[in-house]
């Protein structure tokens, strides 16, 4: 595992204690490196699904986690757990071993190689969210309240938007978000759309 | 698939909703299922894009995705 990881560990015995805020720490310190652990098989497997599935697993077997002496214990079981649901995913889609193998082989290229997001992201992009337009700031908004809880067709509702108009939105929200964290030396990923 | 659909469907699979198979296990966005391998792994760029700046706007630092299971963890029941 990269050396850029602070050892999550820390929170453990306090989410093994049944600690929210300790479990919501490592969840914002995990999710970037699990997300980037799945990216070698993003052609194949959903990454959020397993992203979602892993943390929810990591939940309820915190306690099971046996120290070893190295740091990230549930992190490392959280790798484990996300890399093993990716191939269940493989399997079922009929991908060939050898890919798989390969396939393995990136995701942990990926990870040693991760960098953790610039820190100054934190302070500009309160500016950037700022000067976004009225709609696609809304958008944006709708998604972060809900956090997951219902689809957007719903949200899109509850604002007042055709379906279309509020994903074109939200696009317009994170490419402009983007284009002003890089204007502030913030770089945050390739422009993907 | 013609840019505009796949487009649609990058946006909306972009979401942290995600629904629930049978098994109670979280499953693959719809929008993913319809998705070409190309459109998928710039799935996966938007989503990792996305959730970074998400955690940024957030007061702990969590995404969406991370909003998403602290809402299951804290609602109670087997989350």
């Amino acid at each position: 595992m990269t050396d850029a990881v602070v050892d999550l560990d820390v929170h453990l015995a306090a989410i093994v204690a049944g600690d929210t805020a300790a479990f919501a720490a490592f969840v914002a310190g995990a999710e970037p490196l699990l997300r980037r652990a799945l990216r070698a098989f993003a052609s194949a497997v959903d990454g959020e699904a397993v992203v979602q599935e892993t943390l929810l697993r990591a939940w309820q077997v915190a306690a099971r986690v046996v120290a070893d002496g190295r740091p990230n214990g549930l992190l490392r079981w959280c790798l484990v757990c996300a890399r093993n649901l990716a191939i269940d995913e493989l399997r079922r889609a009929r991908v060939a071993a050898a890919a798989e193998a390969e396939l393995l082989a990136r995701s942990e290229r990926d990870v040693a190689a991760w960098v953790p997001p610039d820190p100054l992201l934190r302070e500009r992009i309160g500016a950037c969210r700022e000067k976004l337009p009225r709609q696609p700031a809304r958008a944006l908004s709708a998604r972060l309240e809900d956090a997951g809880v219902v689809a957007d067709r719903v949200l899109a509702e509850r604002v007042g938007m055709a379906l279309n108009t509020f994903l074109q939105n939200i696009t317009r929200a994170r490419r402009l978000l983007a284009a002003c964290l890089r204007r502030a030396g913030v770089f945050v990923g390739e422009e993907a759309v | 698939m013609k840019r505009d659909a796949e487009w649609a469907l990058v946006a909306a699979a972009s979401s942290a909703w995600r629904p629930r198979d049978r098994a109670g296990m979280v499953a693959p966005h719809p929008g993913f299922l319809d998705l070409g391998e190309a459109g998928r792994v710039r799935l996966h760029e938007v989503v990792e894009q996305l959730r970074v700046m998400e955690a940024g706007l957030d007061a702990e630092g969590l995404s969406a995705t991370g909003r998403a299971v602290l809402g299951r963890v804290r609602g109670g029941g087997r989350p």
